[in-house]
């Protein structure tokens, strides 16, 4: 500012020169009184204020010292945010300044670098509620809405197919499916009553839905007749809605279960053979003539679930923390949330990293790198050796500036975090709006937590500050 | 924060005594007295803050509109969210230039601007429309013996919202009267092969909600004001049997949607969506517990919702939402055998206080105070009046009736208690939500201990 109006010609200084005053002080301080302004008022006179309402009870009415610092440390609720925002510094500066370095660095050699570029820096452009909103939805438990767990179910399927009838659809264990003539047993059910062959049985099992039923394109139920030289049976939904707590036996309006894989076992436990039922329910399983006495039993293959993925949005921890005390939990577990919304974020930033790691790529001597090829360096070389030491400085003002980023980081939580987790996955930033703006408002105690986040900005932006300076 | 607790003390008993005068009131009179009032031309304008946004906003503006045409006036409403419509207009108050006519969702904020004196009373402005509310509602609103404001909206949260073509394929007949009934219900669905509850957690609030009802229903409206002004210990055996109770619903995990895990990642409003969902997809459960404002929800995910027991036309209700779906409520259970409670009321309402005592502003606190105001939201749906003189006939289906008819039957009508806790309502929240999550008697009385000792701190006393 000094050197814009120290004019050696002295052509506009004069006009403002006053006695006393050398030099076109009083010009310069003219020149500098609107941005002076500006930074006393809006950020001068904040920052002091809000140090001030730091001090004040809740309605800013009362001097309390520093009881408001002293609840921020005492509350499980606030210490959680300390250590969510310790996770996002810890990780998220580290990863998003490496990413940038491998995409400036291949980018760098391909050809249509600049469209490519063009894409990976495309979600800096987004909103940060838009970029929440579309991985809140990437990552939504329900396969059919969230992609990652549709990923996998589908690999996890691949491997293991499900059942036709998989207990998750309504989330209840298989000992909730016995209705009648059927017991528990290994995870599938079995009879609770043997049979020989030449004998008929029915088998009545509860808690399947109709849209299940329908899926399996099933027809009503029939108990079929014996014959000689099998055991007949019939599998059925044993639910009429004529007599919905009539159990053991087939109303017209119950259906039977179609596609369930039935075994019949003999006294010792071997299987002696297999059947698949019918649309409406019915199998016929091959014995030796006057064989038995069998068990029927109904395969746990039947009930098993498809693979599903982890509850990424939910409050579960990647560390075990079950049995710590609340304050405990909150400083030492890891929400998987938490993780889910860093991807979200490198998503974000990871392009702005690229171009400016990339900037600083260009700026090298290419005859450094040329000399190293050269002189016989591999590849890996180079970039271990010369490419990242040279690019030291700027890879710090990344990572510096995502610090400062992350530690401020608000938006992202707010909308992509579900209210059931939300609470778990807040950050200094965060609950700061929210115990001051949202809900009750609480401006001794939001104030402070914003002192304490301006203070643990303050170095990292010193140190970029020095940083830029040299 | 006192005052507010005896504010909400004032609301027990007295509503029951609108249920009379709102049946057998046609809307001709309201409509005729309004004419009447507005006739002259005022002109000018007016300005006027209230939480509503949105399509919320579209239907106060309706409301709005034939106030303009009568009298000239012209107003400048200003939508300012929920949640943040007192933060607001206090700000506005503090720094000297609030709005002339301000609704309220909360009675502290009425309290607290009367004391400040920057609200004005009411009684010589809108003279014989004080008449339209029951007495009740009208000391609710009323500082120092002074009416300060009319309550123009009504939320009711003595609802549970079902899927009748769920219910039906569960041969249940008739939604239950009793929680126990509810429990039995369940075992039905279960049976059928639907999960019985869609369970709304989001943060806390729902189930909050869902506390407070069962508290209600348990121990009544005196003792329900008294916790919530903390008179009553949160150690009390009152507080030991409502969580007791929620437990034999939040304790059978397989009762909830997705289990006790799958329960405590839901959100408003995904958690009606599985119970009403969009088309293309099946409902997942078959009841969700939640207020009024449900209905709202449901008929955006489809206008072929169609409100009571059979779908358009009087076809049969399907869960296949492209063809005739339906959506239909009964009240909040009360306790087996235990029936005193069972018109006591848990809700929310919006309050207009007039902040400027000019010409245009006074008309327009009138109109709000006159039934015709609030006859036309209704008639839009998504709205009760605890405006007595409002023909439940305006209301457009059998669904916002009920609704309606609740609150003007009601016996005892009270506020959310969580909105009454001060700096501890979100640690309130997550307390329920660590019921939710074990829902044992070793949680509850260790909770109990906990809020007890929160209660006290927040609170001081």
């Amino acid at each position: 500012m000094a050197e814009l109006v120290a004019d050696p010609r002295g052509t506009a200084g004069p006009r403002f020169r006053l006695p006393g005053l050398k030099n076109g002080k009083l010009a310069s301080l003219a020149f500098l009184a609107p941005g002076a302004i500006w930074l006393l008022a809006l950020v001068i006179y904040p920052i002091i204020a809000t140090a001030r309402y730091s001090l004040l009870n809740e309605s800013a009415t009362k001097f309390v010292g520093l009881d408001n610092y002293k609840a921020i440390f005492s509350t499980a609720a606030i210490l959680t945010t300390f250590r969510n925002n310790a996770i996002w510094v810890i990780v998220f500066p580290f990863m998003v300044t490496v990413i940038g370095l491998i995409m400036a660095v291949l980018t760098e050699r391909i050809r249509w670098s600049t469209a490519f570029k063009a894409v990976i820096v495309m979600p800096v452009v987004f909103s940060a509620t838009t970029s929440a909103l579309i991985f809140r939805t990437i990552f939504d438990i329900d396969p059919h809405v969230g992609a990652v767990n549709a990923l996998i179910q589908t690999v996890g399927d691949w491997v293991h197919s499900p059942g036709a009838y998989p207990t998750s659809t309504t989330g209840q264990p298989v000992s909730a499916l016995v209705a009648s003539g059927v017991k528990v047993s290994g995870g599938g059910l079995i009879s609770t009553g043997t049979v020989r062959s030449g004998q008929a049985v029915q088998l009545g099992m509860i808690g399947i839905s109709p849209d299940t039923l329908a899926l399996l394109h099933a027809r009503p139920a029939a108990r079929p007749a014996a014959s000689s030289g099998a055991v007949n049976g019939v599998v059925w939904r044993d639910f009429s809605i004529s007599h919905p707590s009539a159990r053991g036996r087939i109303f017209s309006d119950e259906d039977g279960l179609p596609d369930l894989r039935i075994s019949l076992v003999s006294a010792s436990g071997a299987s002696v053979s297999s059947a698949t039922t019918n649309s409406r329910g019915q199998f016929t399983l091959a014995t030796p003539k006057g064989g038995g006495p069998y068990r029927v039993s109904i395969d746990a293959s039947n009930f098993s679930n498809p693979a599903t993925g982890p509850v990424w949005l939910g409050t579960g921890s990647l560390t075990p923390t079950s049995g710590l005390s609340g304050t405990a939990q909150a400083l030492l577990s890891v929400p998987l949330i938490d993780l889910a919304m860093i991807i979200a974020y490198l998503w974000m930033w990871s392009g702005f990293a690229m171009i400016i790691i990339g900037a600083g790529l260009a700026a090298l001597n290419p005859e450094v790198l040329e000399a190293a090829r050269t002189e016989g360096a591999r590849e890996w070389q180079v970039f271990r050796r010369i490419t990242v030491p040279m690019l030291s400085p700027v890879l710090i003002v990344v990572f510096v500036t995502m610090v400062i980023n992350v530690l401020k980081v608000f938006d992202i939580i707010l909308n992509m975090a579900p209210g059931s987790s939300q609470a778990g996955a807040s950050t200094l930033a965060l609950e700061m709006y929210n115990e001051g703006f949202s809900g009750g408002i609480h401006s001794g105690l939001s104030s402070a937590i914003a002192v304490i986040l301006f203070l643990l900005v303050v170095p990292a932006m010193l140190f970029n500050l020095r940083r830029l300076r040299q | 924060m006192s005052s507010r607790m005896s504010r909400v003390t004032a609301l027990v008993a007295g509503v029951g005594s609108l249920a009379a005068v709102a049946a057998g009131t046609a809307g001709t009179v309201g409509v005729a007295a309004a004419t009447n009032a507005h006739a002259a031309k005022i002109g000018g304008s007016v300005s006027i803050w209230a939480e509503w946004t949105g399509a919320e906003q579209t239907q106060f503006e309706a409301v709005l509109k034939p106030f303009e045409k009568s009298t000239g006036i012209t107003v400048n409403y200003a939508g300012k969210g929920s949640g943040t419509m007192d933060t607001a207009l206090e700000t506005a108050v503090k720094g000297g230039s609030p709005p002339d006519v301000a609704l309220v969702p909360d009675p502290g904020t009425l309290d607290t601007l009367a004391k400040q004196h920057a609200i004005k009373p009411l009684g010589p402005v809108i003279g014989s429309e004080s008449k339209n509310y029951a007495p009740a509602w009208n000391k609710l609103a009323s500082v120092g013996g002074k009416l300060y404001g009319v309550w123009f909206k009504g939320a009711n949260k003595n609802t549970v919202f079902y899927n009748p073509a769920l219910f039906k394929a569960a041969g249940i007949k008739s939604p239950p009267t009793t929680w126990q009934q509810m429990i039995t219900d369940a075992t039905a669905l279960r049976a059928a092969g639907t999960t019985p509850v869609s369970l709304c957690t989001d943060v806390g609030w729902p189930v909050a909600d869902m506390w407070q009802n069962l508290y209600l229903k348990i121990n009544g409206a005196n003792d329900y004001n008294a916790l919530a002004a903390h008179k009553i210990s949160w150690e009390s055996s009152t507080v030991t049997k409502t969580f007791d109770a929620m437990n034999q619903l939040v304790g059978q995990s397989s009762d909830l949607l997705g289990g006790t895990q799958g329960a405590l990642a839901s959100t408003y409003p995904e958690c009606v969506d599985k119970v009403f969902p969009r088309a293309g997809s099946q409902p997942q459960a078959a009841m969700v517990i939640e207020a009024d404002f449900v209905t709202t929800e449901i008929l955006a995910n489809s206008k072929k919702y169609h409100a009571g027991t059979t779908g358009k036309g009087g076809a049969a209700c399907t869960t296949d939402v492209s063809k005739t779906p339906c959506y239909d409520l009964f009240a909040f259970p009360y306790p087996k055998g235990d029936q005193r409670n069972s018109a006591a009321i848990q809700g929310a309402g919006d309050v207009g206080m007039l902040l400027n005592s000019t010409p245009q502003a006074k008309a327009l606190i009138k109109y709000l105070a006159a039934p015709q105001s609030a006859a036309i939201w209704a008639k839009l749906g998504g709205f009760a009046s605890p405006n007595n003189k409002v023909p439940l006939s305006d209301y457009p289906d059998t669904v916002s009736q009920a609704d309606a008819k609740q609150l003007v039957h009601a016996k005892a009508f009270v506020f959310s208690l969580d909105d009454l806790q001060g700096s501890w309502e979100k640690d309130l929240w997550n307390d329920m939500l660590a019921d939710v999550k074990t829902p044992t008697a070793a949680t509850v009385k260790s909770l109990q201990k906990t809020m007890q000792k929160q209660a006290t701190q927040a609170l001081g006393h």
